[in-house]
């Protein structure tokens, strides 16, 4: 039986039947137990809800220094012995993204998230919300005059780095520039490229880098009433004063971690709400409904399917054994959808109980810093789509009639959402 | 480094020694209490971190801020008491603090 499982195990990480359908794959792979030993790729791959926060709750036995480049690249060392955590230092650098804010562990992540934790306040964002507003309203306003629009790229994304970057404080004159880096550049967890992907000079985090480099120096000369200029003179919880190199890390990871995967939200929703007009009319009946109406989306279709962790020491995981040194795939897609936490977790719901409880946004130290803004920012968007149109429909013209859609999603192992949404719009 | 007492929601009591160079909230969460919540973080954003404060210590905490304020007016069982543990950083002074954990409403 164990065998038969082993030999027709697709693989996650380049199967194109398993990016259309990520949910069909976790399901067929759940029968193995909420968390189970992969031979194929030689990992611990964690589907069950309680495993997943058993997991995510425990920094003490897993690094996180694995999450940027996924639990499939191979490690930068070979693993000796029972702990393997002065290896994981000795090496962080070779890890793909080991210095971004989400590979941190222990004290060092402690003190960046001490900084970031003070930043999408309620009245921070409150304060904010007007340009949110006005930059949304003018946004659908454009697209329902013109009858419809490619969601992704001619809302979604723009609308989101514009969010941001008025919120950090990046200079008008620079958005743009911002947004071609961003564009050109694949997403990440890229399933196509033939080579491990790398932060060569032309990845948007080194190109923005160099410009947040300019920010955090003057904002350290001029403080102004902005994030960047917040996250310049703040302080870590032992009085120091961090080097601005890892400000400008900070600014630039904040800048980059909420494009893609709040973006993908909006199209996850939309879509959803296209395909079900009796959905789109309660939601306009009822706006106050709308924070719910994300929840759920964020639990049956959030924007990131999985992330990764690095047994530090030997230790277990709902009794399976884990030595030091084994990769672990989280994937919080199938958590979202697991039985034994989640009743008829097929079914769309937006009145299940403790619904906030997902996992989307993960759980324990590393959980999504972001996650208040992204609520926000899709929250305004949808009740401005919703209140401007009559109708929202997909566009038969790009993906076909009902019953055989043609929808495609963004090649990658850790993003879930379409790359793009062609919507018919009705006033 | 200040040791406290958390009072879990089975009514046992775990002695939790808190670096004050982190929050309660982390203290808590990573003591492996877990039914702190704690769901966004330490970003102020949730109240899942909820607690109710020994009122004897009361005035050795940092005081509340307006967002605690609000997001706490949210939350079922609000008493004099109440503060969001990934608000505080505790020194010395509060060796020996009782904290109650909360249900989430
Ligand atoms: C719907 C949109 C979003 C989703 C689904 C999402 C998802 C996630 C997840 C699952 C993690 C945890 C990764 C792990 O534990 O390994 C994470 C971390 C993070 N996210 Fe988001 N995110 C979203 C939007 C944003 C936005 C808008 C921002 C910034 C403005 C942001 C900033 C961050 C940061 C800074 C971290 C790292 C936190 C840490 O390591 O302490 N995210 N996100
Ligand atoms: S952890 Fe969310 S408000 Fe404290």
């Amino acid at each position: 039986m164990e065998q038969q499982a082993q030999d027709t195990e697709r693989d996650y990480f380049t199967d194109l039947s398993v990016l259309r359908d990520p949910y069909e794959y976790f399901e067929s792979i759940r029968e193995r137990g909420g968390v189970f030993r992969s031979t194929l790729r030689n990992l611990v791959v964690v589907t069950g809800f309680e495993e997943s926060v058993e997991v995510l709750r425990n920094t003490e036995d897993f690094s996180s220094a694995n999450a940027p480049q996924g639990p499939a690249v191979p490690l930068p060392f070979t693993p000796e012995g029972d702990n393997i955590t002065d290896q994981i230092e000795a090496h962080r650098g070779e890890f793909l993204g080991g210095d971004l804010l989400v590979a941190y562990d222990g004290q060092q992540h402690k003190f960046s998230r001490s900084i970031l934790n003070k930043l999408f306040t309620p009245s921070r964002l409150k304060a904010n919300e007007e340009f949110i507003q006005s930059y949304s309203a003018q946004l659908i306003d454009e697209m329902v005059a013109k009858g419809g629009c490619e969601l992704i790229n001619e809302v979604a994304t723009p609308f989101v780095t514009l969010v941001i970057a008025d919120l950090l404080g990046v200079p008008a004159d620079d958005r743009e520039h911002f947004r071609e880096v961003i564009d050109n550049a694949p997403p990440p967890g890229n399933m196509e490229a033939d080579a491990p992907p790398s932060f060569d000079e032309n990845s948007p985090l080194v190109v923005m880098g160099t410009y947040f480099f300019q920010y955090v120096m003057d904002r350290r000369e001029n403080p102004r009433e902005d994030i960047l200029s917040e996250l310049s003179n703040a302080t870590y919880p032992d009085g120091s004063t961090p080097d601005a190199l890892e400000i400008v890390r900070l600014a630039t990871f904040l800048f980059g971690a909420g494009q893609d995967t709040s973006a993908k939200l909006l199209g996850n929703s939309i879509r959803r709400l296209a395909e079900d007009h009796a959905l789109q009319d309660e939601l306009r009946a009822d706006p106050r409904l709308i924070p719910a109406f994300i929840e759920e989306v964020l639990r049956m279709e959030g924007s990131t399917k999985m992330t990764a962790r690095l047994a530090v020491r030997d230790t277990s995981i709902a009794g399976l054994p884990v030595a030091a040194g084994t990769p672990v795939m989280i994937a919080v897609a199938a958590a979202n959808r697991d039985p034994k936490r989640w009743e008829n977790p097929e079914a769309f719901d937006m009145q299940r109980p403790r619904l906030r409880e997902h996992l989307a946004f993960g759980r324990g130290a590393h959980t999504c810093a972001g996650a208040p803004l992204a609520r926000v920012e899709v929250r305004i968007l949808l009740e401005h789509l919703l209140a401007k149109t009559s109708r929202i429909s997909l566009d038969e013209a790009h993906h076909g009639p009902q019953g055989a859609r043609e929808l495609d999603y963004e090649p990658s192992f850790i993003i879930r959402g379409l790359s793009k949404l062609h919507l018919v719009l009705a006033p | 480094m200040p040791s406290i007492n958390v009072v879990r929601l089975d009514g046992s009591v775990d002695s939790v020694a808190v670096d004050p160079e982190g929050t309660l909230m982390e203290a808590i969460r990573d003591a492996g209490c877990d039914e702190l919540l704690a769901l966004c973080g330490g970003c102020l954003s949730c109240a899942t971190c909820h607690v109710h404060i020994d009122p004897a210590f009361a005035d050795r905490l940092p005081p509340m801020s307006e967002d605690e304020d609000g997001l706490l007016d949210m939350v079922d069982n609000r008493s004099p008491h109440s503060r969001l543990s990934c608000q505080l950083r505790l020194d010395d002074s509060c060796e020996g603090m009782r904290v109650t954990l909360v249900e989430v409403g």
